[in-house]
């Protein structure tokens, strides 16, 4: 038998984790719901088919949507080779070398910079020159925020893979180049391939950063060189108007997002699942 | 166990034959603290040599020296020639990718790479010869036949070799290393994660082996060392104390710590 004290303070710490958890479930489903509710009534064809219309007419989000995949996609292709290629050399080339210890220093600050600074950098480097708000400044400052993510999670896959196996690949004679790119790669792409989903997840749903870059445009534009809708910044701009249609396209955009983010997440998983069989 | 031994004094082959690999004067250092003292040992061609000797003795390291893994990490440095073949391959002149194409090195644990069976063998073969198909497939699968593994893998080539059980991944192991046709094979204690039937084949294929190349193998286990070898040289504290043929070693050894160690006064 247990002594009481002991049970009551068993049952106590218990019901303490579980009200912590439900604490934080709460939150997560509430807002869960809400986008469902609130955004499944927008969710209509025309949101995939229409511009963003002016207020009080009708329309979708197809320019949003459109500006941002195009926006992530180019920080994907700009951020993920450079980001693959700086984690490999902190987990592969550098291990020993105080040079590689300052880039994971200076990674590790960038991964917590706040976004809206990145955005703010990325304005003056690319918005002002050029004297007008891009699509393209808009994916620069995309992938600088998906880089540090690519490369930390790189570094960390890469230093998963046992070193056994990297000598026994090495006792082969074959080059170091070799060595990484057939095996070393291999061994660690689900890592990887969870980090690059992640960083994408990620800045799907940026919006800081293009405030400053991307801004927004309420008509068609293919162009990255001029101003290009995108959801984050439409769902922030069409939240905060005194229009119903805005509002409830503003709904639609963000259960679309979170479903996307979400969709992620899941792929995440399986990828992380396949990597440990 | 004395059977046996008495057995291999019968069939003691005469080791007159030419050295394959002359370590001269060999200092080992892991930063400051040093591994090998002043080491001196040739070792014969198409033999099989063990090295013995208690944990932390340097018989890992000897092995890591001759085919200079051990320049992964910065921090480890060694000092003395190895001689192959009359080169001294410490020489950073010396190719590192020759050295490593003409000595094999398998490990203590398997280490299949995660990719198919028949990537696993071709890895390294297809660095070093563009082979036309046909050609491959005969290399990869005469490397597979030399470690005894074809039979159990000739229908899956192309699936996973994490897939394979460890004995197979060790044998895969010795397979990918026979495959760029080396010279010498380092076996870093082969059989410790094994269990006993995957030892024996082992074993047994090291028996084979040893007619086409020159092996050296460090084992913690003295029944293994007097089983597939014909000299064994021990170990302790970094030096080498005593080498000789493997049935004199075991039953009438010169210096008392060698007799110390082998009727197991420590280890």
């Amino acid at each position: 038998m247990m002594p009481l004290r002991r049970k009551l303070a068993d049952g106590a710490a218990l019901l303490f984790a579980l009200a912590a958890t439900a604490f934080g479930l709460i939150w997560l489903v509430w807002i869960l719901w809400t986008t469902m509710a609130e955004g499944a009534a927008a969710l209509t064809p025309s949101l995939f088919t229409q511009m963003t219309p002016p207020p009080g007419g009708s329309g979708g989000l197809l320019n949003a949507f459109y500006g941002s995949a195009v926006m992530v996609l180019v920080a994907l292709v700009l951020g993920t080779p450079v980001g693959i290629a700086a984690g490999t050399y902190l987990a592969e080339h550098g291990r020993h070398s105080r040079l590689a210890a300052i880039v994971g220093f200076i990674n590790d600050i960038l991964l917590s910079a706040p976004s809206i600074v990145i955005g703010l950098f990325v304005y003056e480097l690319a918005v002002r020159p050029a004297g007008h708000f891009s699509g393209f400044a808009g994916a620069i400052a995309l992938a600088i925020i998906l880089l540090p993510i690519v490369v930390r999670t790189t570094d960390e896959a890469l230093r998963l893979v046992p070193n056994q196996m990297r000598e026994a690949a090495f006792a082969l004679g074959v080059p170091a180049w070799r060595i990484t790119s057939r095996i070393i790669y291999k061994a660690g792409l689900s890592g990887i391939v969870t980090g690059v989903l992640l960083g994408l997840a990620r800045i799907a749903g940026e919006t800081a950063p293009l405030l400053f870059t991307a801004l927004n445009n309420q008509f068609w534009s293919a162009s990255l060189a001029q101003p290009l809708a995108n959801v984050p910044v439409v769902i922030f701009q069409y939240a905060m108007s005194p229009y119903d249609q805005w509002h409830a396209l503003a709904w639609a955009g963000a259960l679309v997002l979170t479903a996307f983010v979400l969709g992620l997440n899941l792929m995440v998983r399986f990828f992380a699942r396949r990597g440990n069989r | 166990m004395i059977e046996l031994l008495e057995r291999r004094v019968k069939e003691a082959t005469p080791l007159a034959l030419p050295a394959k690999i002359h370590v001269r004067d060999l200092d080992f250092f892991y930063g400051k603290a040093q591994a090998l003292k002043k080491v001196e040992l040739a070792v014969p061609a198409n033999s099989v040599t063990a090295i013995i000797g208690p944990s932390g003795c340097g018989k890992s390291t000897l092995l890591r020296t001759i085919n200079r893994i051990y320049e992964l990490y910065p921090d480890q440095r060694a000092e003395g020639e190895v001689v192959i073949d009359g080169h001294n391959v410490l020489d950073p002149r010396y190719s590192l990718s020759a050295l490593r194409r003409c000595v094999g090195m398998v490990f203590q644990k398997p280490t299949p790479f995660a990719t198919s069976i028949r990537k696993n063998v071709a890895f390294a073969l297809s660095y070093y010869e563009r082979l036309p198909k046909g050609e491959l497939a005969d290399r990869i699968e005469d490397a597979l036949r030399h470690a005894a593994l074809w039979d159990e893998v000739k229908d899956k080539l192309d699936s996973s070799a994490l897939a394979l059980s460890g004995g197979q991944q060790q044998r895969l192991c010795i397979a990918r290393t026979l495959a760029v046709r080396p010279e010498i094979i380092l076996l870093d204690e082969p059989t410790s994660a094994l269990d006993p039937i995957s030892t024996a084949k082992i074993e047994e294929l090291i028996h084979e082996l040893r007619q086409h190349f020159t092996i050296v193998i460090v084992t913690h286990n003295m029944q293994q060392a007097a089983r597939v070898s014909q000299r064994t040289a021990f170990f302790h504290l970094g030096e080498l104390i005593e080498v000789g043929e493997t049935s004199q070693i075991f039953t009438n050894p010169h210096v008392q710590r060698t007799q110390d160690y082998i009727t197991g006064r420590y280890g």
